[in-house]
C-alpha cells in the first residue's frame, strides 16, 4: 500500500522505514515510491521530468530520477501538498542573489528526526558536550533551517544549557567568552557550531585570545562564506580554529546541507570525505550527460534525499565535488557569481535595485 | 615614435581589431588631427593653437572573462604612446582570458611591446603613479579601486553593463534577422557588456515563430563556429540549470537538435528583465514601449547597447534613451562597434589626454 505522506501516521511509517536498515532493494523501492508521489503532485517537477523523458512508468533506475535545480526553489513553490498549509517554511539567506529559496514542509517532523539521527549516526553526539550555536535561535529566526536543526540537537542529545549567541542580529561574543571560560575551568567539553563566516568573525575577535577547550570538545562549521566577512580557505580556517581552541583538526566537522533538503552530509578535518546517512545519497554528476562520473572525477552534486518528502527528493546543486570510493570530497560551493568582467550578472543586479 | 608610426605598427599587427582607416578617423574625430600628439595645430575657426599630451602611464585593470576589452584598452594607450601597465586577470578568473591578453601583447611589434608591462597582482604604488586608470569590473571593484586613486588621476570605470536586442518590426523577422541576432548572441559566448542577454519584442509578436527561426539560425551559426567556446563543468552546470529552471517554470524552451550546450532559447512570458546565465542562453520577452520602462527598470543606467532588428520608432527609442542606453546599432553588429564608438558614452581617446592651448 502506498504511503500517505499527508497524514501523521503515514509520515511516521515513512520515517520508520528511513531509520531502519536500508538495503539496495529497499532503497530502489522507496525512491520509486516517493518519486511517483512527487511527480503526480508537483507540476513544476513533473515538467522537468517530462523534459528529460522520465516518468515513474519508464524509470529505469533511481539514478535516472531527474533533479529539481536548487535555483527553482527561488522561483516556484515546490510543495507536494498544494491545498494544505505548510507547517514550516524555511528560507535560504538570499545573500548572493537577493531572492531567497523556500522549502515548504507540511510538518517539520521528518526534518527534525533525520537531522538529529543523521548527526547522531555521523558521531556528533557520542560524548556529553555543552552546545554553543553561533546562529540566532529558532524563535528568533523561524525561517532558518539551520537554526531549526541546531534547536533540535540539544534536546535529542539530552543536553541542557545550550545557547544561541546571535541575538537581535548581534553576536554576543563577550558573554560567549565568559560562559566558555567557565566551562573550560570545569573541564566541561563543548561543541561550538556555526557558519564558516561566523567562525571567521569569532577568530577575528579572538585572534590574540586563545582558549584551549577541554578534551572531547568539537567544532562544526557549515555553509561557506557567500561573500560575507573575509573569505579564507578551509585549510586556513581549520588551522586558525585548531590554534585558537587547541582542538585537533579531526575535531572540526563540516556539515554539508541546504535549506532545500532535509538531510545532511558530514565530514571531519581538512578535505575530509563527506558521508550521507543511509536515507540520502549523493551522486557526483557530469552536467553534460547528467550521469554519475567515475570515481576520482569531478562533477556537480546531486542529492537524492528520501526525507525530502514535501518538496523534491532529487535536488541538483551547483556545488563541485570529487567522487570517492568512501563518499565525496566537496571542492566548493559554487556561489552564484556570474562571469566577472564587464557583463552584468545577478549579483550586480542586486546592487542596482 | 610619431603617432602615425605607432598607428601603422598597430594596424599592421592587428588589422581586424585596429583597421588603419578607422584609427585615422578615431584620431581625427577625437583629437582634431591625426598628428595632434606630435605638433601644434590650429583648431578650425579659432585663433588658438593646440597640442595634445598623452598620459605618461596608463594602468589598465583587465576584465577576467573577456580579452577583447583589455586589447582595445591597451590599443588606445599604445596609439597615444603612453606606457601601459596591465593588471591581468587573477587565478580565479578564466585563465584563457589571461592567455589571450598575453598572446596579444606577444604579437605586438617590438617598439610597441616596449610600452607594455603586465602584472599578476595589483601594484598600489604603480597604480597611484598612473595618470590614467582604466578599469573593468563590478561596482564593488570600481569602488575599491577608486579609493586607491588620488584626485589628480583620471579614473575611467567601465562597470558591469548588459545589452539587449529589440525586434522593432517582429512581423518582418525573417531568417536574415535571425542570423544577425544569432551572431550577437554567440560572439564572445555572451560574456561581454555588448552581448545581448535578452531579446524584447512588442506585444503581438509571434514568439513561437520567432523562437523557431532564431533556434535554426543559432544552430547554423554554432555549427559554423571554428573555435567553439569551452563548456567546463561550472559553465555546463549553469546552462543545464537554466534549462531545467525554464522547464520547471513551464517556459517554452528551444534546444539544439542534439541538446548540446552551445545555445538555448527560452521564452519568458514575464517581461521583467532577469539576467541570463550567458553562454548562449537568450531569453525572448515581450513588452510595449511603455512596458519596457517597467520591465527594464531594474537595469536602468546599466544598459550599454540595444541591437535593433527592423526600424525602431520614436517611442521605443525614447524609452531606451530614458533608460540610459548609450548605443544603438543594427542587429548583428552589437559586438563590433566602430573604433570611434563612445564606450559607455565616453570618447575613448579624448578622455585619456590633456590639451595644451597656445593663444595668439
Amino acid at each position: 500500500m502506498p504511503f500517505d505522506f499527508a497524514s501523521p501516521a503515514g509520515r511516521r511509517a515513512w520515517r520508520a522505514q528511513l531509520l531502519a536498515p536500508i538495503d539496495e532493494a529497499k532503497w530502489e523501492r522507496l525512491t520509486r515510491e516517493l518519486f511517483a508521489w512527487q511527480f503526480a503532485r508537483m507540476p513544476a517537477y513533473r515538467r522537468i521530468c517530462e523534459a528529460h523523458s522520465v516518468t515513474p512508468k519508464n524509470l529505469g533506475s533511481w539514478r535516472e530520477i531527474p533533479a529539481g535545480p536548487q535555483q527553482l526553489f527561488k522561483r516556484e513553490k515546490l510543495f507536494a501538498h498544494s491545498s494544505a498549509r505548510p507547517g514550516a517554511i524555511y528560507e535560504t539567506s538570499g545573500t548572493t542573489t537577493g531572492e531567497p529559496g523556500r522549502q515548504h514542509l507540511l510538518f517539520p517532523d521528518i526534518y527534525r528526526d533525520v537531522s538529529v539521527e543523521g548527526a547522531r549516526r555521523a558521531g556528533l553526539f557520542q560524548r556529553h558536550v555543552q552546545f554553543h550555536f553561533l546562529t540566532p535561535s529558532p524563535a528568533e529566526a523561524p525561517r532558518s533551517s539551520l537554526s531549526a536543526m541546531f534547536g533540535f540537537w540539544p534536546k535529542a542529545a539530552k543536553q541542557s544549557g545550550n545557547r544561541f549567541w546571535i541575538k537581535r542580529g548581534k553576536f554576543d561574543l563577550p558573554r560567549l567568552r565568559g560562559v566558555l571560560a567557565e566551562q573550560v575551568k570545569k573541564g566541561q567539553a563543548v561543541a561550538i557550531c556555526g557558519t564558516a563566516y561566523s567562525f571567521v568573525h569569532l577568530l577575528d575577535a579572538w585572534a590574540d585570545l586563545p582558549l584551549a577547550l577541554p578534551p572531547g570538545s568539537w567544532l562544526l562549521e557549515t555553509g561557506g562564506f557567500k561573500g560575507r566577512s573575509r573569505e579564507i580557505s578551509q585549510i586556513e580556517l581549520y588551522a586558525e580554529l585548531s590554534r585558537t581552541f587547541a582542538v585537533g583538526r579531526d575535531a572540526i566537522w563540516n556539515e554539508y546541507g541546504m535549506t532545500e533538503l532535509s538531510s545532511q552530509a558530514y565530514a571531519r578535518g581538512v578535505g575530509g570525505r563527506h558521508q550521507t546517512p543511509p536515507w540520502a545519497r549523493v551522486l557526483i554528476c557530469d552536467p553534460v550527460s547528467g550521469k554519475e562520473v567515475p570515481p576520482d572525477r569531478r562533477g556537480i552534486v546531486r542529492w537524492i534525499d528520501l526525507a525530502n518528502v514535501d518538496s523534491v527528493l532529487a535536488v541538483q546543486t551547483l556545488d563541485l565535488a570529487e567522487r570517492k570510493a568512501d563518499g565525496f570530497r566537496l571542492l566548493g560551493r559554487m556561489a552564484r557569481t556570474e562571469p566577472r568582467g564587464c557583463s552584468l550578472g545577478i549579483e550586480d543586479l542586486l546592487s542596482v535595485k | 615614435m610619431t603617432t602615425r608610426q605607432r598607428l601603422n605598427l598597430l594596424s599592421r599587427a592587428y588589422p581586424r581589431l585596429f583597421p588603419r582607416r578607422e584609427l585615422l578617423r578615431l584620431l581625427e574625430e577625437q583629437l582634431g588631427q591625426v598628428d595632434a600628439l606630435d605638433k601644434w595645430f590650429r583648431r578650425p575657426g579659432s585663433l588658438t593653437w593646440s597640442q595634445v599630451r598623452a598620459p605618461g602611464l596608463v594602468y589598465h585593470i583587465c576584465a577576467g572573462n573577456l580579452a577583447v576589452s583589455a586589447q582595445m584598452s591597451l590599443g588606445h594607450g599604445l596609439l597615444l604612446g603612453a606606457m601601459n601597465v596591465l593588471k591581468l586577470p587573477g587565478d580565479r578568473d578564466d585563465l584563457s582570458t589571461r592567455r589571450e591578453i598575453l598572446d596579444f601583447i606577444r604579437g605586438l611589434p617590438a617598439p610597441l611591446r616596449k610600452l607594455v608591462k603586465t602584472e599578476r597582482e595589483l601594484d598600489p604604488a604603480l597604480l597611484r603613479r598612473a595618470e590614467v586608470v582604466i578599469a573593468f569590473g563590478s561596482d564593488a571593484t570600481m569602488a575599491s579601486l577608486r579609493a586607491q586613486t588620488v584626485p589628480a588621476q583620471k579614473f575611467i570605470a567601465h562597470g558591469h553593463a548588459l545589452s539587449l536586442l529589440w525586434l522593432a518590426e517582429p512581423e518582418r523577422f525573417g531568417s536574415k534577422e535571425a542570423r544577425a541576432c544569432a551572431v550577437d548572441v554567440l560572439t564572445y559566448d555572451q560574456l561581454g557588456c555588448l552581448s545581448p542577454q535578452a531579446i524584447y519584442a512588442p506585444p503581438g509578436a509571434r514568439i513561437s515563430e520567432i523562437g523557431g527561426k532564431l533556434a535554426r539560425a543559432l544552430e547554423t551559426a554554432w555549427r559554423k563556429m571554428k573555435r567553439k567556446p569551452a563548456r567546463p563543468i561550472t559553465v555546463a552546470a549553469r546552462i543545464t540549470e537554466a534549462r531545467d529552471v525554464a522547464h520547471g517554470l513551464g517556459h517554452r524552451v528551444w534546444l539544439p537538435p542534439t541538446k548540446h550546450l552551445g545555445w538555448t532559447v527560452i521564452h519568458d512570458p514575464k517581461s521583467a528583465f532577469r539576467p541570463s546565465a550567458l553562454h548562449g542562453i537568450i531569453y525572448l520577452r515581450q513588452a510595449s514601449p511603455a512596458g519596457l520602462k517597467r520591465a527594464l527598470a531594474s537595469v536602468a543606467g546599466k544598459i550599454s547597447t540595444v541591437g535593433v532588428a527592423g526600424k525602431m520608432n520614436a517611442a521605443s527609442e525614447k524609452t531606451f534613451l530614458d533608460l540610459g542606453v548609450t548605443r544603438f546599432c543594427a542587429a548583428g553588429k552589437m559586438q563590433f562597434p566602430p573604433l570611434t564608438w563612445h564606450h559607455d558614452g565616453r570618447p575613448v581617446l579624448a578622455e585619456l589626454v590633456t590639451w595644451i592651448d597656445r593663444e595668439t
